[in-house]
């Protein structure tokens, strides 16, 4: 009945086998600690939701309303004092080291309550994953110490991602694209590091990052081949912030200008770039897309938590309003069709959240958390006392050698089907969850009626929030070109992408 | 809506566009701000001089004596640059309408009369609700057609602006009445003006009333008639404001699209951007033929052309939430900053889709009507 001579060859057709199994494949190879942290994130994502977000999201709202300037300081200080800003951040880094996966349950949690204030945390780990993506240790580990130190001095130390530009926005995260962008953040190579000219603009948690972990280019003719990632911190003379855009939700998260006049970044401080790609395999541009690859997997798959957290958040919205709103003489929970509606809605937020898990898992087999999904590193790193982390394990991180080997494993070791099956899945959930989060918004404001368009009914704030999540992170555009490209055109000879 | 056009329904598209170009255009933004920034007051006085508020009433009473072509021309043109004054209207005309249809000629003729501030003649009206679901206002007979309310009522649209108000209550009789109630008078409690999702300027505030005076319109437990009277126009007048707010959309993001180069070259010469833009389009011409076709039959009071007209505010109200999300979406990031009016649009256009209460509900009724025979084409 079953041959395994020739099996390969068949199991490799379209769909393959590999790309549709990732959670299969994972069950042995998950450490059941994870398991039980998954529900320990879960629950203190809960409580945090019932405590501080259900009760301030509104006030955030309207804060911003009167006020574009205003920052929500108060509310990264409550999140860096229950620790939110390490949790996920491996012991290495003087972080709590929680598994990296269960980072998306904690922001569907979060983000059912209110999506903006999901982004305080999440978008900190989207510095972080850019940071990480880079693999150059001696950086991380300065960096999210800096963050771990944050946490006990009670002075938040977040990390932003500053990529997008006045001119390049989808551009940016595409190398197919980035060569014929209109970049303009220019990094001139000096003695000891580099010059910083330039702005980025909606940069998230701009005015609220300590660290931002900057994309430019060193010939802005050639970005492709050109990419270097920088660290700045506030206070780098040549680096401000600008304003701050007047978004039309999310408003608790700030979207920043980023302005660069002749910033001096040492060399100390960069992440990456061509004099560090050349010691590799791949050519430069590889190697670029991969550190794009490694990012956008994980952060992808972020926003997919963020849109199945909208999704959830309109849906509960809804029964609750069905549940307590006489409608033609009976609750409205008891229309047959409304009954409908509810399940469609709670269909969606269940299929979102399928995508994200498994997009996850093959972050976790093939992707950014792969080493720190080992078993035996997972249960090593989670049992050791952090005082010999420190002492002991952490001087080894600023060694060339550790940098170099890691970076063997993610860049020369890595195959190209498993960044395929990694970024392909993560731009399936990024605009699948947050299409299910827009449309489940849209779904509870139909059943709401006028109800629903009042903010103190919360779904309208829901409907305004999901709507960014159809365009950060790449538009749903151009994630569904790379799903495209990375999941379906590579078999078929004649396809070529971004050539319309 | 071209198709309508003659010389004169022309003018007067051409002077209302040109009042919004005027009027409505640069203080867009800021005038979404309220109530964190001021109301539009400059605005509504000029609306109010050139007769825009009671187009539909006879001149007696303030109007123009204009029919359903000319109410969804002006909501159109003023909603493509700026849905909240359109919805302002919306509201007015709704409670005069219900008020005039009950043969409240005298009581209506009182009212529009006031003088004082831009608001004096106002309306207000719970636009957003169906009244047959309002159960939380009671009346009590007090003599010579005046009851005593007491109760609330939420989202009452123009509430905070308007000098009357026409609230559903229930009395001893079956079904609900209408009643006109003076909003600067004793037993009235008015809330801060309710954040909402869209149409900022046209603000709505829930209303506790204790003993406040209420004169009947009509007779008592007639609401739901007069209510029907009046459901063919202002379902065609919703579908013009959806109407206007899809044109707004779809002209910004084509403007948009042949500026903005991504990948070396602009948007629109992206096939799959210029997909969205064609489903834009196909919605947008579908609504204008529909509401097109609502007035010319309403016009001529073809049978069962009230029943086009809810077809026409369901289908339009749908139409213009997915049109105007693609809006944003041809616009990226920039779409959803206030700099742009698409965000605006966006949300006015789920605003819009909730007037008349919740859509399935109305289109069960709808449903209902074919059911009994109304003639559907």
């Amino acid at each position: 009945m079953f041959s395994s001579n020739g099996d390969r060859a068949i199991l490799d057709r379209e769909p393959r086998f590999d790309d549709i199994t990732s959670s299969l494949k994972s069950v042995s190879k998950m450490p059941k600690a994870a398991f039980r942290e998954t529900a320990q994130v879960i629950a203190t994502a809960r409580r945090f939701n019932e405590e501080v977000v259900r009760p301030r999201a509104l006030e955030l709202d309207r804060l911003k309303h009167e006020d574009p300037d205003y920052l929500p300081w108060d509310m990264v200080e409550e999140a860096n004092r229950r620790g939110f800003y390490t949790m996920f951040i491996p012991k290495l880094f003087g972080g709590h080291g929680l598994n990296m996966p269960s980072l998306s349950c904690f922001m569907e949690e979060v983000a059912s309550g209110c999506t903006g204030i999901a982004n305080l945390i999440g978008v900190h780990y989207l510095g972080v994953a850019t940071l990480c993506a880079s693999w150059n240790l001696r950086v991380m580990n300065r960096v999210m110490r800096d963050t771990a130190e944050g946490e006990r001095n009670g002075k938040p130390c977040l990390i932003s991602l500053a990529i997008t530009e006045p001119g390049a926005g989808t551009d940016v995260e595409e190398l197919e694209l980035v060569g014929k962008a209109k970049v303009t953040c220019h990094a001139e190579r000096v003695p000891g590091g580099y010059r910083l000219n330039g702005n980025k603009i909606f940069i998230s948690n701009g005015h609220l990052s300590t660290w931002h972990m900057t994309i430019a280019y060193t010939d802005l003719d050639d970005p492709a081949n050109t990419t270097v990632m920088l660290a700045v911190r506030n206070g780098m003379e040549g680096f401000s912030f600008g304003r701050q855009e007047h978004k039309m939700g999310q408003k608790a998260c700030p979207a920043s200008e980023l302005i660069f006049e002749d910033c001096f970044v040492p060399d100390d401080l960069v992440c990456f770039d061509a004099l560090q790609a050349a010691r590799h395999t791949r050519s430069m541009q590889a190697v670029t897309m991969q550190v794009i690859d490694y990012v956008l997997s994980g952060s992808r798959a972020g926003v997919g938590s963020f849109g199945t957290g909208v999704a959830r958040g309109a849906y509960e919205e809804a029964l609750r309003f069905a549940s307590q709103a006489e409608v033609g003489g009976k609750l409205l929970i008891n229309h047959e069709w409304a009954q409908c509606v509810l399940a469609e809605m709670y269909k969606n937020v269940a299929l979102a959240r399928l995508s994200y898990v498994e997009t996850n898992y093959a972050n976790g087999l093939y992707g950014l958390f792969k080493v720190l999904h080992y078993k035996p590193l997972f249960y090593l790193m989670k049992y050791l006392p952090q005082q010999f982390v420190d002492a002991v394990v952490q001087p080894f991180l600023n060694m060339d050698f550790v940098t170099w080997l890691f970076r063997k494993i993610y860049f020369d070791w890595q195959r190209e089907d498993e960044y395929q099956r990694t970024s392909g899945w993560a731009s399936l959930s990024k605009f699948s969850a947050t299409d299910a989060g827009v449309r489940n918004c849209q779904l509870a404001l139909e059943l709401m009626g006028g109800a629903g368009v009042r903010t103190d009914q919360v779904a309208e704030k829901h409907l305004r929030d999901s709507k960014l999540l159809q365009i950060y992170e790449g538009t749903n555009q151009l994630n569904r070109l790379n799903l495209f490209k990375c999941l379906i055109g590579r078999s078929v000879p004649a396809a070529k992408v971004f050539e319309d | 809506m071209k198709s309508l056009m003659n010389s004169e329904l022309g003018m007067f598209e051409q002077t209302v566009s040109d009042f919004a170009a005027g009027e409505l255009l640069d203080g867009r933004q800021e005038n979404d701000r309220f109530p964190y920034g001021p109301l539009f007051e400059e605005v509504l006085r000029k609306a109010r001089a050139v007769g825009f508020f009671s187009v539909t009433l006879p001149e007696e009473l303030d109007g123009c004596e204009m029919g359903v072509t000319e109410l969804c021309v002006l909501l159109d043109s003023l909603s493509r640059i700026d849905a909240s004054l359109a919805a302002v209207i919306f509201t007015d005309t709704l409670a005069k309408e219900i008020v005039y249809r009950s043969r409240g000629f005298l009581q209506l003729k009182d009212l529009v009369a006031r003088v004082g501030e831009y608001g004096g003649g106002l309306f207000a009206f719970p636009s957003h609700a169906d009244p047959a679901d309002s159960r939380g206002l009671l009346a009590e007979p007090v003599g010579e057609g005046l009851y005593s309310l007491s109760g609330t009522v939420d989202y009452v649209v123009l509430g905070g602006i308007a000098g009357s108000a026409v609230l559903p209550a229930r009395t001893a009789a079956e079904g609900y009445s209408f009643f006109v109630v003076d909003l600067a008078g004793p037993g009235l409690g008015v809330s801060v003006p309710v954040a909402s999702l869209g149409l900022h300027a046209c603000p709505a505030v829930d209303i506790t009333l204790e003993g406040a005076r209420g004169a009947l319109v009509g007779g008592e437990g007639l609401g739901a008639e007069y209510l029907e009277r009046v459901t063919g126009t202002m379902n065609a007048a919703a579908a013009a404001m959806s109407l206007g707010v899809m044109k707004g959309s779809f002209e910004e993001a084509v403007s948009y699209a042949r500026q903005r180069e991504q990948g070396g070259r602009e948007i629109i010469n992206w096939s799959e951007v210029r997909r969205i833009l064609a489903r834009m389009a196909v919605k947008l011409k579908v609504c204008d033929m529909v509401v097109a076709e609502a007035c010319r039959n309403a016009e001529e009071s073809l049978p069962g052309w009230e029943l086009g007209a809810r077809a026409a505010a369901l289908y339009s109200g749908e139409a213009s939430v997915e049109l105007t999300t693609d809006g944003i979406q041809v616009l990226g990031g920039n779409g959803y900053m206030e700099d742009y009016g698409q965000e605006k649009r966006f949300r006015d256009a789920g605003q819009i889709r909730s007037l008349m209460g919740i859509a399935p509900i109305r289109e069960l009724e709808l449903m209902r009507k074919v059911l009994e025979g109304e003639p559907l084409y």
